[in-house]
């Protein structure tokens, strides 16, 4: 993505996040929100006994825009996608929490119920697309599947609606390649058969699970491309998770940094990225290297901590280069820095300003902190 | 595809030479080592050594290198070769046709292989299915100790305990019961019946089949495992397709790739087995015929048939080869 | 077991060493009371088979003829298990019979392991000529299933005359089993050794200027036993009840050795006979042997490959 773009894109992205914010205590906006995830907590059944996954998650999204959740691998956020799809396996379920789509909670259906609405009002696009797609059907007969299976299309029907479908995504000589095999793709084109066969159904919000991961980095532009062009073209609601703060920039409208299963700073994306609100935000940030770029790209210290053994106060404390003591012995609340962020941090408005937090200062105040539930995710509870 | 399969049969001709030689060499050894076994023609009596020389070239065992040890007798190698080319497999101590024999023989073991094949699907996909299904359940426990208990009865003690215990009283029974002229006293009947081929086939077919189903279970249930962990079936699912049509189209299709596999190998096993069970029961089919010709020490007939049972079970293993890329385009496009 | 699969967010064990994939199997499978009853049983026979003379006192071959089919006079009498139709001890026969069986069992699973493993390994890791012949080897083998190829060797050196010592009655039965035994090993090893080969583990090692031989023993070679000692239990069943077929039809054991398969083969005559136990005798041993080892199998399958279990 060229800078130019970037630019562009991120002053809409401004301009947009002044009217809209991420956080799920706000009020009705002026949009309804399509899928709305609130209080989010799904534990993982393990043999060394209960782990929370994912713990308070809420965000909300509205049609025609992209929220971006941003997080390392193993912070929850790919299972928290999993529980809105019903994908959860068995050794994991929703502790708490809701998620409403089209006002529904999907939560309270039951598992076919909440299997009629996949596909059909909200659709996931699998990271690994050679895994995610089945070896042994051809690509036309994966894409149009439930398009037969659920709407009764016709063979033929289904075999024109596949090849639009490939047209769609920019497949070149979509009607020879409908009748091949996914491992006859490369990887990118396979991708875009995992976004098409995701769209076969027209849903109103797509999930769309680190769609770039396993592709190349050119190859990775012009696919986040693809999705944020399709996106804006049919009004959907775009969730996109991803480990790299760095394809954001261009693409999402809101942004949901989580970090051991908890959202630590949510915000539009702009203020993300020139102030950001969490030490943990700024450390990433720090770490995507640039272009212009010289010397030692900096790093984050140490590991993501195991939800089996989440260490006592704020997780993220022992890597924190801005920790104090409540930092250890106390979770962080949600903070409000400004109008419209989020973040859980007990410095959030210093880290904002760009400040070191005060040597040893008491609690600083956070302008309205509603309470993050208290201390949960022991490994034993 | 075409040049797969192609390519699939010269391999397979290849090893079936190979297959050719290597019984070709233990026979030669054991010649060597065991001295003549045209003596076995004579069974106790005493023939004279013109008698056993027309012996020897009857069965083509004049050569001299017969009487060397270590010498390989790469020349009657090369004329069994040609011999089998012309459909001629040798004869047996009598000297009936093996070929002829084998004719008259094989549609009793297909007979068999057929209720095995339906015992096998059936039991394997069946079961393995509802165990992977609902893993972890009573239900998968209890088909994981019939998969066991299947196993610690080998087919050898199944039919003996058949033919020996069960069988008989059984037969009793369905006589008084449907009377003597219907179909179940057919069923139970302790020894083949050539007038009731299917009838009396069944029983024997299923204890055999039932002795291999238990790997078929296992596997199945761990293919399917598998496959309920894909991520191309939690693609199936965040589609909205119902969980028949997932399990359908995306767990079983999937799975049957291995399970094919398997077919073929449990094949050759299962050709041991049906040694054994057409043995047992009287069954005159290939392994009969090879039963009997063991217990008369009939070298020739057994050679015979060995090499006629190879043959057959390289042709089974293209035919899996051929299902196999049919169902795993991965490998039809390779 | 309830231990499922572990999710997307690994827990490490707190405060626990990283255990070894064996000494997890170990730790499940002396959790588990089955296990523990197979390998009762299995010691049973074992003992059995080491030191007959603890559990019978008769020879098997004083076999008056007057005493025939003795019906079972219960523990303490002269018969325990009553006679067989020759009039020789069930019991003892029995008793004496298992060490044939037994011996031949494990000398043909280890040999043919031994075998396997070798050729595996090295066609795994070599590739090239040698994989193709190995690979080819396999296939040649493999046609010609196990049953047959026993069938046609033993009845083609019926004749040779081999001595009637412990090793000797078995000689021939053991060479037949394992030149036509030797290739699941070698499938399963090969293929986990292609796969243990690219570990960056094994790639580094090499790296490092670490010998052929000792990558192929330390590291790639732990990676493939899992999948093959699951298999061990269930081989020596096979080959116990393959000994018995043979036997059967009098390939096998023998004579004047006795073994299961020689005392089930006399005995099913006699089943509507009047004396059931002949045969109902070495049958119950036979199939209490081959459950053990196949419950030992099951639950080695499980320890190692514990994604699988219920």
């Amino acid at each position: 993505m060229s800078p130019a773009s970037r630019m562009r894109t991120a002053a809409e992205g401004e301009g947009r996040g002044t009217r809209h914010s991420p956080g799920a205590e706000r009020g009705e906006g002026e949009q309804r929100a399509l899928l709305e995830v609130t209080d989010l907590a799904v534990e993982f059944r393990t043999p060394d006994g209960v782990v929370r996954a994912v713990d308070g998650l809420s965000y909300r999204v509205e049609a025609g825009r992209t929220l971006a959740i941003v997080g390392e691998s193993g912070s929850g956020k790919s299972v928290s996608s999993l529980a809105v799809m019903g994908l959860l396996p068995d050794t994991a379920r929703v502790a708490r929490g809701s998620v409403r789509l089209a006002g529904t909670d999907l939560l309270t259906l039951s598992r076919k119920e909440h299997r009629a609405r996949c596909g059909e009002q909200v659709a996931m696009v699998f990271q690994d697309a050679l895994a995610a797609l089945n070896p042994v059907h051809t690509v036309g007969f994966q894409l149009t599947e439930a398009l037969r299976a659920r709407r009764g299309l016709s063979r033929a029907d289904a075999r024109r609606r596949a090849v639009e479908l490939l047209d769609l995504v920019k497949v070149p000589n979509a009607k020879a390649r409908v009748k091949e095999y996914p491992h006859q793709f490369s990887g990118g084109m396979r991708q875009r058969v995992m976004i098409a066969s995701a769209l076969a159904m027209d849903p109103d919000v797509l999930i769309a699970d680190e769609p770039t991961t396993a592709l190349d980095v050119t190859v990775q532009a012009q696919v986040l491309r693809l999705l944020a062009e399709i996106q804006a073209e049919r009004n959907m609601g775009l969730v996109l998770i991803t480990h790299d703060l760095g394809v954001v920039a261009g693409v999402a409208d809101d942004v949901t940094v989580m970090y051991a299963g908890r959202a630590v700073e949510q915000a539009p994306v702009v203020p993300v990225y020139t102030t950001p609100a969490h030490p943990y935000t700024r450390a990433l940030l720090r770490s995507i290297p640039s272009a212009a770029g010289t010397g030692r790209l900096p790093v984050i210290p140490g590991r993501p901590p195991s939800p089996a053994a989440m260490p006592p106060g704020c997780p993220f404390h022992p890597r924190c280069d801005a920790a104090r003591d409540i930092c250890r012995t106390e979770v962080p609340p949600a903070a409000h820095p400004a109008e419209g962020r989020m973040s859980a941090c007990h410095f959030a408005s210093d880290i904002m300003a760009g400040r070191e937090p005060a040597p040893e200062a008491g609690v600083t105040t956070s302008a309205s902190g509603t309470s993050v539930p208290g201390p949960k995710g022991d490994p034993d509870d | 595809m075409g040049r797969y399969i192609l390519r699939r049969a010269v391999q397979a001709v290849g090893t079936l030479l190979l297959v050719m030689f290597l019984l070709h060499l233990l026979t030669t050894v054991a010649i060597q080592l065991n001295g003549n076994p045209a003596q076995a023609f004579f069974g106790d009596k005493v023939a004279t050594p013109a008698q056993i020389a027309a012996v020897e070239q009857r069965f083509n065992l004049d050569d001299p290198c017969y009487d060397q040890v270590g010498n390989p007798c790469l020349g009657p190698f090369v004329e069994r070769l040609g011999q089998y080319a012309q459909g001629d497999f040798g004869t047996n101590l009598r000297g009936r046709e093996v070929s002829e024999i084998v004719a008259t023989a094989a549609p009793n073991t297909l007979r068999l292989f057929c209720v095995v094949l339906v015992t096998w699907l059936a039991l394997g996909m069946l079961l393995g299915s509802a165990a992977a299904r609902w893993r972890g359940s009573a239900g998968d426990h209890g088909i994981r100790l019939t998969s066991v208990l299947i196993d610690a009865f080998p087919v050898f003690v199944l039919l003996i305990v058949y033919r020996y215990v069960v069988a008989v009283p059984l037969n009793g029974w369905a006589e008084d019961t449907f009377g003597e002229n219907s179909w179940p006293p057919y069923w139970f009947k302790p020894s083949f019946d050539p007038d009731h081929p299917w009838a009396t086939v069944v029983v024997p077919g299923i204890l055999l089949g039932l002795a291999g189903s238990a790997a078929f279970i296992r596997l199945v249930r761990a293919s399917q495992l598998e496959s309920y962990q894909g991520d191309h079936v939690r693609t199936a699912r965040s589609k909205g397709l119902t969980e028949r049509r997932v399990v359908v189209h995306h767990v079983v299709r999937n799975s049957s790739v291995p399970v094919v596999t398997a077919v073929g190998l449990t094949f050759a096993e299962a050709l041991g087995g049906a040694v054994i069970t057409e043995g047992l029961m009287n069954i005159y089919g290939m392994g009969g015929v090879l039963w009997e010709a063991v217990r008369n020490d009939d070298v020739g007939l057994v050679l015979g048939v060995v090499t006629l049972l190879a043959a057959v079970t390289v042709v089974v293993m293209i035919v899996v080869d051929i299902a196999y890329a049919l169902l795993d385009p991965r490998i039809r496009y390779e | 077991m309830s231990d499922a699969v572990t999710p997307a967010p690994t827990a490490r064990r707190p405060g626990g060493a990283p255990s070894s994939p064996l000494a997890d199997a170990w730790r499940r499978l002396r959790r588990r009371p089955d296990t523990i009853a197979a390998a009762v049983v299995l010691a049973f026979f074992g003992l059995m088979a080491a030191f007959p003379t603890l559990f019978t006192t008769t020879s098997p071959r004083t076999c008056p003829i007057r005493e025939a089919r003795t019906t079972p006079q219960g523990w303490g009498g002269e018969h325990p298990l009553g006679t067989d139709a020759l009039g020789c001890d069930v019991l003892a026969t029995l008793v004496h019979g298992i060490r044939p069986s037994l011996l031949l069992a494990v000398v043909v699973v280890s040999v043919s392991l031994l075998i396997g493993v070798t050729l595996g390994l090295l066609a795994g890791y070599h590739l090239g000529w040698v994989d193709y012949l190995v690979s080819r080897a396999v296939e040649v083998f493999l046609v010609i299933p196990l049953l047959l190829a026993a069938l046609l060797v033993l009845s083609l050196f019926k004749g040779v005359d081999l001595g009637t010592g412990t090793f000797n009655v078995i000689l021939l039965p053991a060479v037949v089993l394992i030149l036509f035994g030797w290739m699941p090993y070698a499938r399963y090893v090969r293929a986990s050794t292609l796969e243990a080969k690219n570990l960056d583990y094994v790639t580094a090692a090499r790296s490092l200027g670490a010998s052929d031989l000792r990558i192929m023993v330390r590291h790639v070679l732990p990676n493939a036993i899992g999948t093959v000692t699951a298999l061990l239990p269930t081989s020596v069943a096979g080959v116990i009840s393959a000994e018995a077929v043979l036997s059967f039809l009098g390939i096998g054991v023998r004579p004047p050795a006795t073994s299961w398969g020689i005392q089930i083969e006399q005995g099913s005559e006699w089943v509507l006979g009047g004396a059931p136990h002949i045969l109902l005798a070495p049958l119950i041993c036979l199939v209490a042997t081959v459950l053990a080892l196949v419950v030992l199998g099951d639950a080695l399958r499980d320890a190692l490959d514990p994604r699988l279990s219920a």
